[in-house]
C-alpha cells in the first residue's frame, strides 16, 4: 500500500526535548510515508503530545532533525545550535500539517463556518466565497454542515471535534496530528469522532493519531508505536504489535491495563 | 402741608427742572427728616418724592436727590410697598446709572420675591452658557483620550507580552512611571517642567499628552491581564493553521479579549470624565474650570452644583452605553 514517491513524509531523527533537567523527547526517531496511519500509544507523561507538537515546531526540539518532504525542516543552524527557523517559513510549513488538539480548541468567538473558513481567508489568502465552500464541504465531511451557523459553546463535545476536524482540513494538509482528540469525550461521542477520522484514513490521508482506543488502532493503523520515557520502545503494524503476545512486558501490561 | 407741597411741585414744573433752587431742596429735606423724627412716614415720603430731579449742570442738588428717592425706596419697601420702592431706585438709577445701593436695592428686592425654582432657573441660565462651553472641552479631552488610549494601551500591552527584551523593557517601564504617579504631578511636569527642557506645549496639547499616556499605562494592564486570560490553546489553533503571530493577535487573541475588556474599560472611562477636572490645573478651562469661576465671581453655590449634574449626567450616558455594548459583544458566550 505504499505510495509510489519513496520519499517519506515527515522524519524525525534523533529527536531531543528537555524540559529543565527532564527529557520529554530522549533520542526519537520516527518515520512516517505518504499515506501512512500512525497510532502512538503510551503512558501518560511518556513525551507523545511533545513528540506531536514536536513535528508542528509548536515545541522547540533541543537536538536532532526534521525533514518533511525529504527536506530539513523548521531549523537553521546558528554557532552550532538549533534555532526555529524565521516565522514565514514556520507558517508555510504549518499550513501542510493539520493538528487537532485534545481540548478541541475552536475559536469561540466565529461561528462553525467561521473557525472553518478562517485559514483559508486569513492564512492562505481565499476569496470569502470560496472558502465558504470549501468550509460547507468539509463540515458535510464530519456531518457538521447543518450546524454551520452555530457557536461552538452551544456544541457538545464530540460535534466540536469533529469542527475542529473540518477547521484543519480546510488547509489541504498533507499531514494530520491528533491528540488523544477523544480523551475529553464522553464515552457515547467518542464513535462518531472516529467516524470522521476512519472516513478520512479511507481517503487516504496520512496521519498520526495519539489515542489509546486500541480498537481504531487494530482496524485502521499501518503502525502502532509505544512510547515511554520519551522513547520510542517499539513501532510495529498493529496485527504485530498486539499479536505476538508482546516479548516486553511492560507493553503488554499497558495494553491490558487500558483494554 | 400736602397743598404746600402740591404747589412746590406745580411750582417746579412751572418752572422746569432747571428752575429748581437749593433752598428748596434743603426745606424739603429737612421736611422729611422731621417727618421721618415724628413718626409721619407719609409726611416724609411725600416731602422726600417732591425733591426735584437734577437737572444738567446742576451739580449740588446730585446727592441730595440720590439719598432723597432713595429714602423714598426705603420707606416703601417698608410698607411692602416693593412695585414702589423698585421704582424709586429706578428713578435714582435713571440719573446716576452707576449707583451701587440703588442697584443692589433692586436686585435684592428682585431676588426675594422669586420663587426659589425661578431664582435657581435664573442662576441656571446665568451660569449654563460658560458651564456648557467647558463642558465641551470636557468632552472633547475625554473623546481624544477615548480614542488615544486603547491604541496605545495596546501596543504597550503587546510590547510587555513580546519576546523581546527591547520591546519588553520600555513598555513595563512606562507603565511603572504612569502609574506609580499622581496624574497631577505628571500634566505640572509636562505643562510646567517641559518647557525648562525646551519643549513649550499648550495647554490642550500638554492635556492630551498627559491624559493620553495616562490613560495608555493603566489601559495596558488592563488588556494584557486580558490577554493572558485567553486560553493558550486559542494561540495554538491559530499557529497550527498557519497563522503569524500578527494574524493570531489580530483574527482570534485580541476579539477574544473584548468581552472581559469592557467592564475595566468601562470603568477607567468613567474615571476619565472625572479626571479631565485636573487639567484645570494647567490653564484649560474645562467644566470644573468653568464651575470655580463662576462661583468666585458670583459666591453661588448653584454653579458647582450644576456642574455635578453635568459630571453625572456624562457619567450615566457612559455606563449605559458600555452596558449595551457589553450585551452585543460575546454574545458568543450564550449558550
Ligand atoms: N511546557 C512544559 N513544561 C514543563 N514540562 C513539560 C511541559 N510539557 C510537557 N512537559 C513534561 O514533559 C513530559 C512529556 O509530556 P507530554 O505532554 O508529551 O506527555 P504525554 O505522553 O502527552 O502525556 P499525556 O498522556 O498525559 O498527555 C511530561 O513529564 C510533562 O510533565
Ligand atoms: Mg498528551
Amino acid at each position: 500500500m505504499k505510495n509510489a514517491d519513496a520519499t517519506p513524509l515527515i522524519e524525525c531523527r534523533n529527536i531531543r526535548k528537555h524540559f529543565g533537567e527532564h527529557a520529554a523527547l530522549d533520542d526519537v526517531s520516527i518515520t512516517v510515508d505518504r499515506g501512512d496511519k500512525v497510532v502512538i500509544i503510551g503512558p501518560s507523561g511518556s513525551g507523545k503530545s511533545t513528540l506531536l507538537r514536536s513535528m508542528n515546531f509548536l515545541e522547540t526540539i533541543d537536538s536532532g532533525e526534521i525533514l518533511f518532504e525529504g527536506k530539513p525542516a523548521g531549523y537553521r543552524t546558528v554557532n552550532g545550535k538549533l534555532v526555529l527557523d524565521n516565522q514565514k517559513n514556520l507558517c508555510a510549513l504549518r499550513t501542510q500539517i493539520g493538528m487537532v488538539f485534545q481540548q478541541f480548541n475552536l475559536f469561540a468567538h466565529m461561528t462553525v463556518l467561521g473557525n472553518v473558513m478562517e485559514g483559508p481567508v486569513t492564512v492562505l489568502g481565499q476569496q470569502k466565497a470560496e472558502a465558504r465552500d470549501l468550509a460547507l464541504e468539509m463540515l458535510e465531511k464530519v456531518g457538521m454542515a447543518d450546524k454551520a451557523e452555530r457557536y461552538p459553546a452551544t456544541l457538545s463535545g464530540g460535534q466540536k471535534q469533529r469542527v475542529a476536524i473540518a477547521r484543519a482540513l480546510a488547509m489541504r494538509p498533507k499531514l494530520m496530528l491528533f491528540d488523544e482528540p477523544t480523551s475529553a469525550l464522553d464515552p457515547e461521542l467518542v464513535g462518531e469522532v472516529f467516524e470522521a477520522i476512519k472516513k478520512l484514513a479511507l481517503e487516504g490521508m496520512t496521519m498520526i493519531i495519539v489515542t489509546h482506543n486500541m480498537g481504531f488502532a487494530r482496524e485502521v493503523a499501518d503502525s502502532v508505536a509505544f512510547m515511554e520515557d520519551g522513547r520510542i520502545l517499539l513501532k510495529d503494524p498493529p496485527a504485530e504489535f498486539f499479536g505476538k503476545d508482546c516479548e516486553q512486558p511492560r507493553i503488554k501490561s499497558f495494553i491490558d491495563r487500558i483494554m | 402741608m400736602i397743598l404746600a407741597l402740591l404747589c412746590v411741585l406745580c411750582a417746579g414744573l412751572l418752572h422746569g427742572p432747571f428752575q429748581a433752587h437749593a433752598a428748596d431742596v434743603d426745606e424739603l429735606m429737612r421736611q422729611g427728616r422731621d417727618a421721618m423724627a415724628e413718626g409721619r412716614l407719609e409726611d416724609a415720603e411725600a416731602a422726600y418724592l417732591a425733591v426735584p430731579a437734577p437737572g444738567a449742570g446742576d451739580q449740588e442738588d446730585e446727592g441730595e436727590y440720590a439719598s432723597a428717592r432713595m429714602q423714598v425706596a426705603r420707606l416703601r419697601l417698608a410698607r411692602e410697598d416693593y412695585d414702589g420702592a423698585v421704582q424709586a431706585a429706578r428713578d435714582v438709577l435713571a440719573h446716576f446709572s452707576g449707583h451701587a445701593e440703588a442697584k443692589n436695592l433692586i436686585a435684592s428686592i428682585e431676588r426675594d420675591r422669586m420663587p426659589t425654582w425661578e431664582r435657581f432657573l435664573k442662576d441656571c441660565q446665568r451660569f449654563l452658557p460658560s458651564l456648557l462651553s467647558g463642558a465641551a472641552m470636557t468632552l472633547l479631552l475625554v473623546f481624544c483620550t477615548i480614542i488615544i488610549s486603547p491604541v496605545g494601551g495596546l501596543i504597550i500591552a503587546l510590547g510587555r507580552l513580546s519576546s523581546f527584551r527591547v520591546l519588553r523593557m520600555p513598555c513595563w517601564f512606562i507603565i511603572w512611571l504612569f502609574r506609580g504617579t499622581p496624574l497631577l504631578l505628571q500634566l505640572f511636569f509636562i505643562y510646567y517642567g517641559l518647557p525648562s527642557l525646551g519643549i513649550t506645549l499648550k495647554p490642550l496639547t500638554a492635556a492630551l499628552i498627559g491624559l493620553g499616556v495616562n490613560y495608555s499605562a493603566y489601559l495596558a494592564e488592563i488588556i494584557r491581564a486580558g490577554i493572558e486570560s485567553i486560553p493558550a490553546g486559542q494561540m495554538e489553533a491559530a499557529k497550527a493553521l498557519g497563522m503569524t503571530y500578527g494574524q493570531a493577535m489580530r483574527r482570534v487573541i485580541i476579539p477574544q479579549t473584548y468581552k472581559r475588556l469592557i467592564p475595566p474599560v468601562a470603568n477607567e472611562f468613567t474615571a476619565l470624565i472625572k479626571d479631565t477636572a485636573l487639567v484645570s490645573t494647567i490653564a484649560m478651562v474645562e467644566l470644573m474650570r468653568a464651575a470655580d469661576q463662576m462661583f468666585n465671581t458670583y459666591f453661588n453655590v448653584t454653579a458647582i452644583i450644576l456642574a455635578g449634574v453635568i459630571y453625572l449626567f456624562f457619567t450615566t450616558v457612559f455606563t449605559f452605553i458600555f452596558e449595551r455594548i457589553e450585551e452585543r459583544v460575546g454574545v458568543y458566550e450564550k449558550r
